[in-house]
């Protein structure tokens, strides 16, 4: 560098000082992700422990404490203070405001039996499709794939009608029962199983069912013997991905499933009523429904992140 | 007869069947075969394991669709709910009074399909950019990067319905957080309705792609820890700073990954229920009332199922038409890897 710097040389921006400040943007960018990514969630918990006036105020805390509340807390100890404030009654009077265990149970059933059967039949569909070559397998995977493209009200109504036919000529049931909803869900997650396990498979060395084969396993002894244990975390996460799905479905239980068997994501609904929303109660009983599915995804994240990505890069 | 065939000529035909090349030589042994056996015995098991999704996909996704398609074509009102097949058919009727400028519903859902696209641009936009940032940050090497990645992750994983309540409480006018902060930081002069009015399409979008954009961010950032180095290494001996480095290395090689996630995004956004569903709540404003929320809602109070899917063919349609549009001036050989 020949050319005079008028600028004192602890300010020059040599190349090391250049990547420092980098490094700090991008550490204040990832900042700035984690609050926008984390804070609603926060901001859950933070609401169902209020009560009705503080969520109706127009200034409301960040915390569950006000900075004074706070300063005396942190500074002087006072504990009282804390529990004092924390209201825990939206987590008791949530389950008189609707029949939300109902709710629970019913989603649970739907979804957990939904996830069971998806798996059964994807981990087959999903196999076939990573060890065999058959006549028509890209027109049965482009099928699979068109499937993810339909607006479901297209599905629904014939859905609807055959399942209001059902009822009136034969002496089944199937709209607001489980197996009615279930076979529904069943069938639209099918396809995406399929093609997470697919992706599954596929990393597992197919040397390994030739050697079960040798040994006097028969072709289905060598899947669910040597096949199923190894892809076991890939199942694991194809079977959370699935519950999720099941779990968040609104648009064909709003229909299909409604009375009885309401599920909590349709359920949750009724916290909005014309007089007034109970944000408390709502915020309370979601909680309690996310916090569970969040530390699953935490522990199962690995090969979920995996299975969804390996599709997308590869192709 | 397959019965009657002795089990000498069954194995004889087991036997060419598996030898490459005999059966052109005795055609007329193969040729008498039905399909399923002249597969082999792994095709036959691929088969079996199929078979219970293919039925399933047979009775839940083709016959609804091809049904949902021929009673576009049939006055299916009220009376006709629970004996559709003795409703008349109406030829395109139900088209023309739903696309038809003349008809209430028509002007309605005209706007709808206006009102999905924007959805689905809109949200594009946004998770595009969010997931890109948040890709590019994370692929920086620091420590706890996989906690991070974790983290960034969980808007997607927490359930759909619960984080879209939240931001609906969150954009609350009065009580809401959003409103609150804002005044405070005297960003807005005044209260804005944010689910009532012109305002209510950008509250959709932005709870949407909170959920969403995590999706992205994992595609892209499976996208760069693909990229190999050696480019990077090329490109600052050729001199290229961070910023060389990112606009000649790092986006044409996300290119293909980019396309595929652009496309998604945008079909899956055109037809997603659930956004409109919770954040509108029960009266959905007409700036933001998006064609699947419309054509369910519409559907159901008049019981009017033959145009309910008569405007589901078109949403479907359009939503094709869009897609190909896009794979036709988009994908060129360069998107898709297979030129350069």
């Amino acid at each position: 560098m020949t050319a005079r710097n008028p600028l004192p040389e602890e300010w020059t921006l040599t190349e090391d000082r250049a990547d420092f400040l980098f490094d700090l943007l991008s550490r204040g960018v990832l900042g700035l992700y984690l609050t926008f990514a984390l804070f609603p969630i926060y901001w859950m918990l933070m609401m169902s422990l209020r009560t009705r006036a503080e969520i109706a105020e127009s200034d409301p805390d960040f915390f569950v404490l006000s900075t004074d509340e706070l300063r005396r807390v942190v500074l002087e100890g006072d504990l009282d203070l804390l529990a004092a404030e924390v209201e825990y009654e939206n987590y008791l009077d949530m389950w008189d405001q609707i029949p939300l265990l109902d709710f629970y149970i019913n989603s649970l059933i739907i979804a957990g039996v939904t996830t069971v059967l998806a798996l059964v039949i994807a981990i087959m569909g999903g196999y076939a499709f990573s060890r065999h070559d058959f006549p028509g397998k890209r027109y049965i995977g482009g099928g699979l794939l068109a499937t993810q493209m339909i607006p479901g009200v297209l599905i629904l109504f014939p859905m609807f009608l055959l399942f209001i036919w059902i009822q009136t000529e034969t002496p089944f049931k199937m709209r607001d029962t489980y197996h009615g909803i279930i076979f529904v869900y069943t069938t639209f997650t099918v396809p995406v199983a399929i093609w997470m396990l697919r992706g599954f498979f596929d990393s597992i060395p197919a040397s390994m069912e030739e050697a079960a084969r040798v040994d006097g396993c028969t072709r289905f002894q060598a899947l669910y013997r040597v096949v199923i244990p190894m892809a076991a975390p890939g199942i694991a996460a194809t079977g959370m991905f699935v519950f999720l799905i099941a779990f968040n479905e609104v648009l064909f239980a709003s229909v299909l499933a409604t009375g009885e068997v309401m599920p909590f994501a349709i359920g949750i609904r009724r916290f909005e009523t014309q007089a007034t929303t109970y944000w408390g109660e709502m915020m309370a009983a979601s909680s309690l429904a996310t916090i569970p599915i969040l530390l699953l995804f935490v522990l199962f994240q690995q090969p979920i992140v995996e299975g969804l990505t390996e599709g997308g890069v590869k192709q | 007869m397959a019965g009657s065939r002795s089990v000498l000529t069954r194995r004889l035909e087991g036997i060419t069947d598996r030898l490459p090349g005999v059966r052109e030589h005795v055609p007329s042994i193969g040729h008498r075969l039905p399909f399923y056996r002249r597969l082999t015995a792994g095709q036959q098991f691929a088969y079996k394991l199929m078979a219970p999704a293919l039925a399933m996909m047979f009775v839940v996704h083709l016959v609804p669709i091809v049904w949902g398609v021929t009673i576009s074509f049939m006055g299916l009102e009220n009376e006709f709910i629970s004996r559709w097949y003795d409703a008349p058919f109406v030829g395109l009727e139900n088209f023309q009074d739903t696309l038809g400028s003349s008809t209430p519903v028509g002007e309605d859902f005209r706007n709808s399909l206006q009102k999905t696209v924007l959805f689905a641009s809109g949200t594009l936009v946004v998770t595009y950019v969010l997931g890109l940032g948040a890709a590019l940050v994370l692929n920086q090497k620091f420590k706890g990067r996989f906690i991070a990645r974790t983290l960034l992750l969980l808007p997607w994983v927490a359930p759909a319905v619960v984080s879209l309540y939240i931001w609906r409480m969150m954009f609350q006018a009065q009580s809401g957080l959003i409103n609150n902060v804002l005044l405070d930081l005297g960003l807005i002069g005044e209260t804005i309705y944010w689910l009532r009015g012109e305002h209510t399409m950008v509250a959709l979008i932005l709870a949407h792609s909170w959920t969403q954009f995590p999706l992205v961010m994992i595609f892209l950032y499976a996208g760069l820890q693909s990229i190999p180095q050696q480019l990077y290494e090329a490109a600052a001996i050729d001199g290229a700073g961070r910023w060389g480095k990112f606009r000649y290395v790092t986006m044409p090689q996300l290119k293909p990954v980019s396309a595929v996630i652009v496309l998604l995004m945008f079909l899956w956004t055109m037809i997603n229920f659930t956004a409109p569903y919770i954040v509108l709540g029960p009266a959905p404003p007409d700036e933001a009332y998006v064609a699947i929320l419309f054509i369910e809602n519409y559907a159901f109070q008049y019981n009017a199922f033959g145009r309910g899917a008569a405007m589901s063919v078109v949403l479907f349609v359009l939503a094709m038409a869009l897609a190909l549009l896009y794979y036709r001036f988009l994908f060129d050989d360069e998107t898709t890897g297979t030129g350069a």
